[in-house]
């Protein structure tokens, strides 16, 4: 039986069901109108196809032999229009040649009657990319959306580690949400109670950061006429998320590390210091290993702080979560703007699964505000999802381009392996001196950078 | 010779439904004897279509099973088993007790 919410998510799509058995239409309208979803009905190919003008469903489920026009033509006919757009055929003769011209006309699912409720309920789900088990509203993380597999191992391991004061680090690409899941740690854990405060180190002037994180007394520098007892503070007893922790200039980082060590803090022009009760999450979109490599990390505060690392995978790689979130940034448009509920057409969908996404969730975000806000029907079109693209091209990049940055990459590592030494460099290499200033040349890179 | 009842469970939230369908099948027997009566092959395996489309759906996986009877029948012209499963639906219909659950 469905939960509450995937009925919710379920009302979001209008399947259309049409046969010339009116008992047919009305068991797979209570089976179907059960699961949550929108349902009309039309007993001809004829009137199925002005249904679809009018009323743009996500969904078509029809009958193969109907009087007048047949499924198969009314197949081609939706198809000859948008040749993505989902049909599930339904057919009373198990014939398999009509299978196989049904899935060759494009055909999502062929069943064939008496149809069994579970089966076309899992096709339904399957063709409209809805799966059972995807997550909303459960306990734990219950603001985050996904039914990938990434997304579940990672909320698995990370509902393992929230209740437990252990410190947690988080990799990942911009606008993944990071700051997202170091929250549902912390309402998982017996933290949740005290305060969840989130710091972005890169967003705040290295000379004001200390006092931002450690507090100051008054008169400890110029400007500081009261006394601040900053945020690891006032997250005592909570969660303090340390976003952008790679951008953390070094001074600092040794006194957070002290901090780490020692549980207190010392606010800036204080002799005494204070115990503190603060469980510590990091997150960056930087590789902080390679940070740690070229000295811009300490090396000892990135151990003590990746204790746990979670990496949250970029939206591309969890495509099969873009309808999903889609649908709920729609909702939450509509809701926000108490405007009618929008839903993206099929193709549209598809694109959006096939798209890059080099701002992951926040770019999602974008574009399906500007599609909803731009689009005058109540379906949004492929077109305007390009377009709405478009202010940021897609950046796959050529095979040939791939391979150049792999080539750089590598030889930048041989050099500082080597510092500097090209005969060494290109021994490792396994090419000869002259081939490896060839390409050196080829990358622009100097050897003396390295020395 | 009262028929020995056929206990048929259905699904609870079919319940509204199932009244209406049974009716139909009421009709539909008709329909069957009026064409049995004139060979209309045609009509015969429409409807025993319909029967095979729609029973098993509902919950009724016999009726299912005499549809297809009935349309595999007219479709080789054998009068005298599509009689013998027009008679077979009727004594069905007339001994089952439907219960939601």
């Amino acid at each position: 039986m469905e939960t509450d919410t995937e009925k919710k998510l379920n009302s979001n799509y209008r399947i259309l069901v049409v046969d010339d058995d009116q008992e047919i239409l009305t068991l797979l309208t209570n089976w179907l109108t059960r699961e949550g979803f929108n349902i009309s009905t039309a007993m001809s190919g004829e009137q199925a196809l002005a249904e679809i003008t009018g009323n743009s469903p996500n969904l078509v489920i029809t009958d193969l032999y109907m009087n007048g026009m047949s499924g198969m033509q009314l197949l081609t006919a939706i198809h000859s229009d948008n040749p993505l757009f989902p049909v599930i055929m339904l057919s009373g003769q198990a014939q398999i040649q009509d299978a196989i011209k049904a899935t060759h006309l494009g055909c999502s699912a062929f069943l064939t009657k008496p149809i069994d409720q579970t089966e076309l309920v899992s096709q339904v789900r399957q063709v409209l990319r809805i799966t059972k088990d995807s997550k909303a509203g459960d306990g734990f993380a219950r603001n985050v959306l996904y039914r990938s597999k990434q997304m579940v191992e990672l909320l698995e391991l990370a509902e393992t580690v929230a209740d437990s004061n252990v410190t947690v680090f988080i990799s990942g690409a911009t606008g993944t949400g990071k700051e997202v899941i170091a929250k549902a740690i912390h309402e998982g854990s017996s933290r949740c109670n005290h305060p969840f405060i989130a710091v972005n180190c890169g967003a705040i002037p290295e000379h004001l950061l200390e006092s931002e994180l450690f507090g100051h007394e008054k008169g400890a520098f110029t400007g500081a006429n009261t006394r601040h007892e900053g945020l690891f503070m006032a997250a005592n007893g909570g969660t303090l998320f340390l976003d952008e922790i790679g951008d953390m200039p070094l001074n600092l980082q040794v006194k957070l590390l002290r901090v780490l060590q020692d549980l207190e803090v010392r606010p800036v022009g204080s002799t005494k210091s204070y115990p503190i009760d603060v469980r510590i999450i990091s997150a960056t979109h930087k590789d902080l290993e390679k940070s740690v490599n070229e000295g811009e990390f300490r090396v000892d505060l990135f151990y003590r702080l990746k204790v746990i690392p979670l990496h949250m995978p970029a939206l591309a790689e969890r495509s099969e979560d873009i309808p999903l979130l889609a649908d709920y940034y729609l909702q939450q448009y509509a809701n926000r703007n108490n405007k009618q509920l929008k839903h993206f057409a099929p193709a549209a969908v598809e694109y959006l699964m096939s798209s890059i996404w080099p701002g992951n969730i926040r770019q999602l975000i974008n574009v399906v505000d500007l599609c909803a806000t731009l689009c005058k029907t109540n379906v949004i079109p492929l077109n305007l999802v390009k377009k709405a693209l478009q202010d940021r091209p897609q950046q796959i990049k050529t095979l040939r381009e791939v391979k150049q940055e792999c080539e750089k990459n590598y030889l930048v590592s041989v050099l500082r392996i080597s510092t500097g030494n090209v005969a060494n460099a290109a021994k490792i290499a396994g090419r000869n001196r002259t081939e490896f200033y060839k390409l050196l040349g080829q990358h622009d890179l100097d050897p003396a950078d390295y020395r | 010779m009262s028929l020995e009842k056929i206990i048929v469970n259905i699904d609870p939230d079919l319940e509204e439904l199932i009244p209406g369908f049974l009716e139909n099948r009421i009709k539909d027997i008709e329909i069957l004897k009026n064409a049995a009566g004139q060979g209309d092959l045609a009509a015969l395996k429409s409807v025993g279509h319909s029967l095979k489309g729609v029973g098993g759906g509902y919950g009724f996986a016999k009726i299912t099973e005499l549809g297809a009877g009935i349309e595999a029948s007219a479709i080789i012209n054998d009068m005298e088993r599509i009689n013998q499963l027009i008679s077979d639906l009727t004594d069905y219909l007339q001994s089952i007790e439907v219960k939601y659950q």
